[in-house]
């Protein structure tokens, strides 16, 4: 079970490499491998993610950050380009301005 | 008796129900059309009905039309967002749009006592209110696949609404209400048990699934009497095109030289030979052939997953886009079946769950379950019950 492990400050560097292991924890490592996961990638047309998919990816986000990050919160003040348009840099940035 | 239409969109799995409905109300005595914008090969329409194709109205249309369903194929490499834009603003809206000036004249002309539009068939409800005649909406597949947007994602409700009212008003309707379905009487083609609906608007009707539409399609019956048991029905639908290849040929991986039988609803031509142990044509006659079948892999077209359940087998659901993540979430809550996602579909996991699924009874033991809610559900005699009830019912008509 993920805890709260940290209450230090991550760097942008380090909150996409925890959001990268948070995604392959989720979608599974074989089909990591086929992708290119960088602060570009499109959150919902690259990593290909469902809706059981990003729900799975938010329980890990709030389990490691707890309740200062309100991430489904965020999402789903989101309308539809912005959906589309949306960026794992951009969720970085976002967990990183909420620290 | 009354007289009534049927509004279809170009996609079969929609028009398919309304073809077993419309043949029980022929049976019944009244007088059934359907209007749809794509040509419909005449041995689909139930004897006694008429299947209207306003060619001359849907003329200027035409490239627009061809552009509006060659996009469908787009879905599979799309995102969920995306998915949604084709759906709403590239398929359902303009759809209304190529629709509307067809369909006006021939309810001009024919004056049917009810309106029966299909849930993406706008053009059917709205035309409705325009000429003052009642409505009955059909749903295919289990409604909510949204869910309750108007609180999880505000700004997603709020296009939606825009999107309605604006397709609204283009017609002159002013209303607060969105009038694009019937707010009287909508038949839903599952069961409330199946949908997951605990709670729903009296005006939906869950019937179940129904049937009795012609199919003519011929089949090798002794090829399959003689065939290694079990079998295994596997359907990708007819919408999706471009990724059969990827798709059967993954199939094939699975099971070329396993113990069993795949009858596949597809077009051979795809690959030069097929493996032994596969039957395969473009068109099957699916309802009789599914009580022979062991078990159906399938991507969630609501009328493969209603002709499965209604024979007790159990399903392989390998959603690929669409609404088929939602019709894969409810077959997994109901234990009738194994989901596999498409997009992370492996070989070795797709043989080790069909064969869990021939081999564990709690699936078929679920599917069975299910096949008692669309039962009670009261299938075509419950639909004509409904829209008899409706046609004959003094109804507050809706003036513009």
């Amino acid at each position: 079970m993920d805890t709260i492990v940290t209450a230090v400050k991550l760097n942008s560097n380090e909150i996409f490499n925890l959001l990268k292991q948070f995604i392959t924890e989720v979608i599974g490592e074989e089909f990591i491998e086929e992708m290119d996961i960088s602060m570009e990638s499109s959150f919902n047309k690259d990593l290909e993610m469902d809706s059981i998919e990003i729900v799975a990816f938010s329980e890990k986000i709030k389990a490691h950050f707890g309740e200062r990050i309100n991430f489904t919160g965020w999402l789903s003040n989101m309308d539809i380009d912005q959906l589309i348009e949306l960026k794992l840099g951009m969720i970085v940035k976002f967990i990183e301005s909420c620290q | 008796m009354s007289k009534f239409l049927f509004v279809v969109p170009p996609f079969f799995g929609h028009i398919s129900p309304t073809l077993s409905v419309g043949a029980s109300l022929i049976e019944r005595g009244h007088e059934v059309k359907w209007l749809g914008i794509i040509p419909l090969a005449a041995d689909h329409i139930p004897p006694g009905g008429e299947y209207i194709f306003p060619e001359q109205d849907l003329a200027p249309y035409g490239e627009k039309l061809q552009q509006l369903l060659r996009r469908q194929d787009d879905g599979p490499n799309c995102s969920a967002p995306e998915i949604m834009k084709i759906a709403f603003e590239e398929t359902y809206v303009p759809m209304a749009r190529i629709m509307m000036k067809g369909l006006t004249k021939a309810v001009d002309t024919w004056q049917p006592d009810v309106i029966i539009n299909d849930c993406v068939t706008f053009a059917g409800a709205l035309c409705a209110h325009l000429k003052g005649i009642p409505c009955v909406t059909t749903t295919p597949v289990p409604p909510d696949v949204m869910g309750n947007t108007a609180e999880s994602a505000p700004k997603i409700f709020a296009w939606h609404e825009k999107l309605f009212r604006g397709l609204q008003e283009e017609f002159g309707l002013y209303s607060d209400q969105l009038l694009i379905h019937s707010r009287e009487m909508n038949i839903v083609f599952t069961s409330k048990e199946f949908a997951g609906v605990t709670d729903h608007l009296p005006h939906m009707k869950f019937v179940g699934p129904v049937k009795g539409r012609p199919n003519q399609a011929a089949f090798d019956w002794e090829r399959l009497e003689k065939a290694v048991h079990p079998v295994v029905f596997v359907s990708l639908g007819t919408l999706l095109v471009d990724i059969r290849k990827d798709f059967f040929g993954k199939l094939i991986d699975a099971f070329a030289d396993a113990p069993l039988t795949i009858v596949a609803a597809t077009d051979p031509a795809i690959f030069e030979s097929w493996p032994d142990n596969f039957i395969v044509s473009s068109f099957v006659p699916q309802a009789a052939l599914m009580p022979k079948m062991d078990a159906v892999i399938c991507h969630g077209g609501f009328n493969t997953v209603n002709d499965t359940f209604m024979n007790g087998l159990p399903m392989l659901i390998i959603p690929i886009t669409y609404d088929h993540f939602h019709t894969a979430k409810l077959i997994e809550n109901a234990g009738c079946g194994i989901k596999i996602r498409y997009k992370r579909l492996r070989i070795a996991e797709m043989r080790k769950a069909v064969f869990e699924l021939l081999e564990n009874n709690v699936y078929r033991e679920a599917s069975v379950r299910i096949r008692a809610t669309f039962i009670a559900a009261g299938g075509n005699d419950r639909a004509v019950e409904l829209l008899e009830e409706f046609s004959c019912k003094p109804t507050a008509v809706n003036q513009n």
